[in-house]
């Protein structure tokens, strides 16, 4: 029962995290393959602050903050590439964020990491603490849920889609394409920024680690799984994967196998992501019937 | 209300535009012809903001326009459409439509937050346009369909239909009616005859020279880059630099 | 502290290495290169051939005698990267780039946790005992550096004169041009497709191997490595092979004169922001013109 609460937890936060790179992704048409960065931004942000005696509720929201802020600055000079190079771009990018967690020991004790997170509103840490946990990442991703919702089924969002499709008729149609990518970028990333410190006030330990080319890898396939371009998608897809990745660790499976278990499951996500390409690009809930 | 003075682009080591200048006063509908590769598209491009004028100066309503990004340029009032139709097919009829509402509202983070009724309202209003539109261009009954799936001649007309949603007051089209059947063309012409009436101005590039002995007060003609005529079509047919232009080169080649 | 000579001979240390290490850079970075200039994507899974052919030799060494060992490995890298055309790239070959790409992505991910699964997370080693290297003046060159350099030459030699005196390399650069063309007028797409991939998989397992001989061989090695060769692509201009040669050249300078400055953790950080410097103000890169094997 515990187990299922745990997995619910994750399954929600990795909601939030996919939904907010589907605004990006799925929305508006911008492989952004750094994502991780301003989920890890939130996380540290949030976790530096909570230990430095702030409290750990009004760290949360100083984390989403600071993952906005730092999304609508890089935002200007990135966005100016087109398709695949913004992908490699941010790629990078993300990377040498992980390298700048893992190197500024001053600030983010490097690869040690950050241990002893406390958790907001007083809940427990620990079992006792899950279904409160629980509780406020569901409220917290519905929070993200309705806010990409309201953003994506309205004249916004439908300005959106044109720069998807068309980034010079958009432009003909009298749209600001720079400002509508800078804005959904900068609200993308303050919901990433939530998601990464609800993160790391539940795991209560971080460190470089946690923010790797495999969570890129992870969230770009909760998307891609669920359907990009809608609104539950990314929600089905995170769920998805979440609970297959837990449900690996619950299976008792002899020691001998236990470091087979990452490398496999990683075989798995990748295959996953080529046989969609392959055979279902669009996903599980499709944005239109074709 | 366009003055274009003195306009030069070039790529590379070619001139595509050169030295091009040229006032549509306040003439209801102009045509823009000459033959493949004279620079007309480039010119439309220019004066849309979509390329940067190498040299010269380009005003629409006396305000300087040249330089401006495109979408500037398009908010001002001046609307095109493209060469081949440029529909978004993964948008329904109706959304392509509304899509090109300007200066809406809904596409405001502030105003969608804290506004929500204004947006509303605002959304109705151009549902109701958009109706209108629809039923001028014949596409109600596809009004829900993904435009990737109508025919070619509809997405044109659902081009058209997109520009008239803009509210121009000058329309830029780049060969409207090339590929599209005898009784379509006819429902184009009405529909820009329509739009003069209401005061918008017409640019039209065209290869189709009786439509525009038809329907242009003025046509302009290009040839390699250089504005080599200046008048109204049946002078435009005699004139023998103009025909020098179309035929002289065919002799050339074969 | 240091005498006037002590501290440009340091600096022609790091100089000789980069441009040792940087000879292989380029080996790496010419394959990717030459799969975007007729293909027009980038192969993520490119790192993993290199990751690939280093660790196959490492298999296979340990029942043949390693210059014998280096003969099967390059022969599976080699199937390995004409099964990622067969399989993923070519049925692939209609969509948008960005289905490419994130299927390479899927695919590079794939075979570094099959390499993992396989050999674990452990750093492995050739386990060559470090030879006498020979001096020049003050500097010094390992034998295996002197290797290093010696093949990367003789491949890109190779290169050279099949691109430049063969049908098949001037197939090749028409292809890079204008594949539609190249079509149209003939030239088996067929055949250009799998000579691309042949000299893409080779080169890159080939300077795995190489870069295994002097450092320790990890999972990781293969994104490492890409990024690289990212890097250097992106200097030369992406399809540009002699610029992706200089481009290799670069990167292996400043990444070892580099050290110089910042700390080691940083080594590879000098690749990536190479890389988003470029993107962000020279996308053509710096010899660079877009597209095109030259």
């Amino acid at each position: 029962m515990d187990y299922l609460l745990h997995t619910l937890v994750v399954a929600v936060i990795y909601s939030a995290f996919a939904v907010s790179l589907n605004l990006e992704l799925g929305f508006t048409g911008l492989y952004n393959f750094g994502h991780v960065a301003f989920f890890g931004i939130g996380a540290y942000t949030s976790a530096l602050l909570s230990l430095a005696g702030f409290p750990a509720a009004a760290s949360l929201f100083l984390g989403m903050g600071a993952s906005g802020a730092a999304g609508a600055l890089i935002a200007v000079p990135a966005l100016r590439l087109t398709g695949d190079y913004f992908g490699i771009a941010t790629l990078a990018f993300g990377e040498m964020i992980r390298l700048f967690f893992l190197n500024e020991r001053w600030l983010t004790k490097g690869p040690m990491g950050l241990p002893g997170i406390p958790r907001p509103f007083g809940i427990h840490g620990g079992v006792a603490g899950l279904p409160f946990y629980l509780l406020l990442s569901a409220v917290l991703g519905a929070g993200v849920f309705l806010l990409a919702y309201r953003l994506t089924r309205s004249p916004f969002g439908r300005a959106l889609k044109v720069v998807r499709e068309d980034e010079y008729v958009a432009q003909a149609l009298g749209k600001n394409v720079l400002s509508l990518k800078v804005r959904i970028v900068a609200m993308g990333s303050l919901m990433a920024g939530l998601a990464g410190a609800l993160y790391g006030h539940y795991i209560t330990y971080i460190s470089p680690s946690d923010f790797t080319l495999n969570e890129t890898i992870l969230v770009l396939l909760c998307v891609v799984l669920g359907g990009r371009g809608t609104q539950w998608g990314p929600v089905l897809g995170a769920f998805l994967v979440i609970f297959f990745q837990e449900f690996l660790r619950f299976l008792p499976l002899p020691v001998e196998f236990g470091r087979v278990v990452a490398p496999l499951q990683g075989m798995v996500y990748g295959a996953a992501l080529i046989l969609l390409m392959l055979k279902r690009p669009e996903g599980l809930l499709p944005e239109y019937r074709v | 209300m366009i003055q274009v003075e003195k306009v030069s682009k070039s790529f590379g080591g070619l001139m595509a535009v050169c030295d091009v200048s040229l006032d549509l006063g306040t003439v209801p509908i102009t045509g823009l012809v000459g033959p493949n590769g004279s620079g007309k598209t480039t010119l439309f491009h220019m004066i849309t903001g979509f390329y940067p004028l190498d040299k010269g100066r380009i005003r629409f309503c006396n305000e300087e326009i040249s330089g401006r990004a495109p979408h500037e340029i398009s908010r001002r009032g001046v609307v095109r459409t493209f060469q081949h139709t440029r529909v978004l097919p993964f948008l329904s009829t109706r959304e392509n439509l509304l899509s090109a509402a300007p200066n809406q509202r809904g596409e405001r983070l502030s105003s969608l937050f804290f506004k929500p009724r204004a947006v509303k309202e605002e959304e109705k209003r151009h549902w109701a346009r958009a109706e209108e539109i629809l039923s001028l261009i014949h596409l109600a009954p596809l009004a829900e369909e993904l435009s990737g799936r109508l025919s070619y001649g509809q997405q044109k007309l659902l081009e058209l239909g997109r520009v008239l949603m803009a509210q121009p007051k000058m329309i830029l089209l780049d060969e409207p009616t090339a590929g599209i059947n005898p009784t379509l063309i006819r429902r184009l012409i009405e529909i820009l005859k329509e739009l003069t009436r209401k005061g918008v101005q017409v640019f039209l590039i065209e290869h189709n020279m009786p439509l525009v002995a038809e329907i242009c007060d003025r046509v302009f003609v290009m040839d390699s880059g250089n504005l080599i005529f200046s008048g109204t079509p049946a002078e435009a047919v005699r004139d023998a630099g103009v025909i020098e232009a179309y035929l002289g080169r065919e002799t050339r080649a074969s | 502290m240091w005498g006037e000579g002590e501290v440009s001979t340091y600096y022609a240390q790091l100089l000789l290495n980069g441009v040792i290490a940087g000879s292989v850079y380029a080996l790496f970075a010419v394959g990717l290169t030459m799969v975007y200039g007729v293909f027009r994507f980038i192969n993520f899974a490119h790192g993993e051939l290199i990751a690939w052919g280093a660790y196959l030799t490492l298999l296979f060494s340990q029942v043949l005698p390693f210059s014998a060992a280096v003969a099967p490995a390059l022969g599976l890298t080699l199937i390995l990267g004409i099964s990622q055309d067969r399989y993923v790239y070519s049925p692939l070959r209609r969509r948008s780039r960005i289905t490419l790409l994130i299927a390479s992505i899927g695919l590079s991910y794939f075979l570094r946790n099959a390499l993992r699964l396989v050999w674990g997370s452990d750093l492995q080693t050739y386990g060559f005992e470090a030879w006498r290297g020979l001096s020049f003046g003050d500097l010094n060159i390992t034998r295996i550096q002197l290797a290093m350099v010696a093949a990367a030459l003789l491949f890109l030699g190779f290169l050279y004169g099949l691109l430049k005196f063969t049908m098949l390399g001037k197939s090749l650069r028409a292809a890079a041009d204008n594949m539609e063309l190249a079509e149209i007028m003939g030239i088996d797409m067929k055949r250009v497709g799998m000579t691309v991939w042949t000299l893409s998989a080779l080169f890159a397992g080939a300077g795995g191997i190489l870069i295994g001989l002097d450092t320790n061989l990890e999972p990781m090695m293969g994104l490492t490595n890409l990024i690289k060769s990212f890097a250097a692509v992106l200097l030369g201009g992406a399809g540009n092979v002699w610029g992706a040669l200089l481009g290799g050249l670069f990167i292996g300078v400043a990444e070892n004169l580099g050290v110089a400055f910042f700390s080691p953790g940083y080594k590879d950080a000098v690749s990536f922001a190479l890389i988003v410097l470029l993107l962000l103000f020279r996308p053509a890169g710096l010899f660079g013109i877009l597209g095109g094997v030259r």
